[in-house]
């Protein structure tokens, strides 16, 4: 059976660089579900990613920003990109040179319905 | 003039971007109604945080509150925006002056005279009265204080090795006429370069830095156990705000900051210029 995130994960993971889509709880890191490319850790990713969105949306708070709507780690080597609602965070691990202006926007809105 | 001060009120309540704030902040202060004044400037500076003459308003407010440093520091700000403004010179003289500095007060002066070929009545009278005054004080045995307000060296705060209004100004002709700040933060949080003002005026860079600093930390957490290598941006958006954030030179942090509706990519460029500045600054010592 599959949940209410499949489609919208797998929609994600289709995008061009896009190793791994996950819908994470924010408040412990665990997985809710994932779309995961061979090779990823999925477990790991869920729980660093929600460390990070988590630290960035309670520092943009302490810091008067208002409230954090997506988040993005450029790295050397890949990208982390996270969009929340309520508890859950959708994040999704991207390749350099993934098209993140398109991930982005379908991130915004797919995190839009997340419940 | 209360008509005036109804219709700048009506403006300035219909656009808030409106620069009416500065006639409107101008009016209240010479009535009196200084803390009402004070909010209209620091809303107005908010919007047009590059705009010497916000800053020099809200100097002049401090001053007529008592507030010396605070009056002295705005018009430093007006000062690395606009080199050639009298008011703010004869303003920091004026504060200088009052903290017991005459040798520095006098340089003020001196530097508006210039600016102004000596055709300034105003300031050509203020600096032979100061002149008289510091002559007034050394026969009297009482001779002028050097280096500052303090005469005892064990309260005096040693000089800077970079004057403060350097540092905060440091990003300002990046930055430009918009909606835009960018603050470079020490490998502890702390402020090196820029300047940060909330809604009640006050420069809240250390606590923003401080707050942010600490993301990094869950960033390179982040990068090391998932081997992407080392991270190189992160770009926060919030409901009112655009944050992008870099590593800087001696494990330092830039962040700039802009409003949701400048465009992302507009601050990553403003952000790559920003960090450049903040190299060059630290490797000439600052």
């Amino acid at each position: 059976m599959s949940s209410p995130f499949a489609a919208v994960l797998a929609s994600l993971t289709r995008q061009r660089g896009v190793r791994a889509s996950l819908v994470v709880d924010e408040n412990d890191g665990i997985v809710v579900d994932s779309n995961l490319q061979i090779g990823q850790d999925g477990d790991r990713v869920a729980a660093l990613a929600a460390s990070l969105y988590r630290k960035a949306r309670l520092s943009a708070g302490a810091a008067h920003l208002g409230t954090a709507t997506f988040m993005q780690l450029e790295a050397e080597r890949g990208r982390i990109c996270a969009a929340g609602r309520n508890d859950l965070v959708l994040v999704v691990v991207a390749d350099p040179a993934a098209n993140i202006g398109m991930i982005r926007v379908e991130m915004i809105k797919a995190a839009g319905g997340l419940p | 003039m209360a008509d005036d001060v109804r219709r700048w009120s009506d403006e300035l309540a219909r656009d808030p971007a409106s620069l009416v704030f500065l006639p409107l902040g101008e009016t209240l202060r010479r009535q009196g109604q200084l803390d009402l004044a004070l909010k209209i400037a620091v809303r107005g500076l908010e919007r047009h945080s590059h705009n010497p003459d916000a800053h020099d308003l809200l100097a002049r407010i401090a001053v007529d509150r008592g507030e010396l440093q605070r009056a002295f520091d705005e018009w430093d700000m007006v000062l690395r925006l606009t080199p050639e403004h009298v008011g703010a010179l004869k303003g920091m003289a004026f504060v200088r002056f009052q903290q017991g500095n005459s040798p520095d007060a006098e340089q003020y002066l001196q530097r508006a005279a210039e600016r102004n070929g000596g055709g300034d009545a105003e300031v050509t009278a203020a600096l032979a009265n100061m002149r008289a005054a510091v002559r007034g004080a050394r026969d009297a045995g009482r001779g002028p204080r050097e280096n500052g307000a303090h005469s005892d060296s064990r309260t005096s705060p040693p000089a800077p090795r970079i004057p403060l209004s350097t540092s905060r100004a440091l990003f300002a002709d990046i930055l430009g006429e918009h909606e835009q700040t960018a603050l470079l933060l020490d490998d502890q949080g702390f402020v090196l370069a820029g300047i940060y003002v909330d809604g009640d005026g006050n420069d809240v860079g250390d606590e923003v830095g401080a707050e942010l600093s600490g993301v990094t930390d869950a960033a390179r957490r982040a990068t090391r156990h998932l081997d992407i290598g080392e991270w190189k941006a992160i770009v926060l958006e919030t409901e009112v705000a655009v944050v992008t954030m870099a590593p800087s030179t001696g494990d330092g942090l830039l962040v700039v900051a802009a409003s949701k509706a400048t465009p992302l990519g507009l601050v990553r460029r403003v952000l790559d210029r920003c960090l450049e500045r903040a190299r060059q600054w630290l490797e000439a010592g600052r």
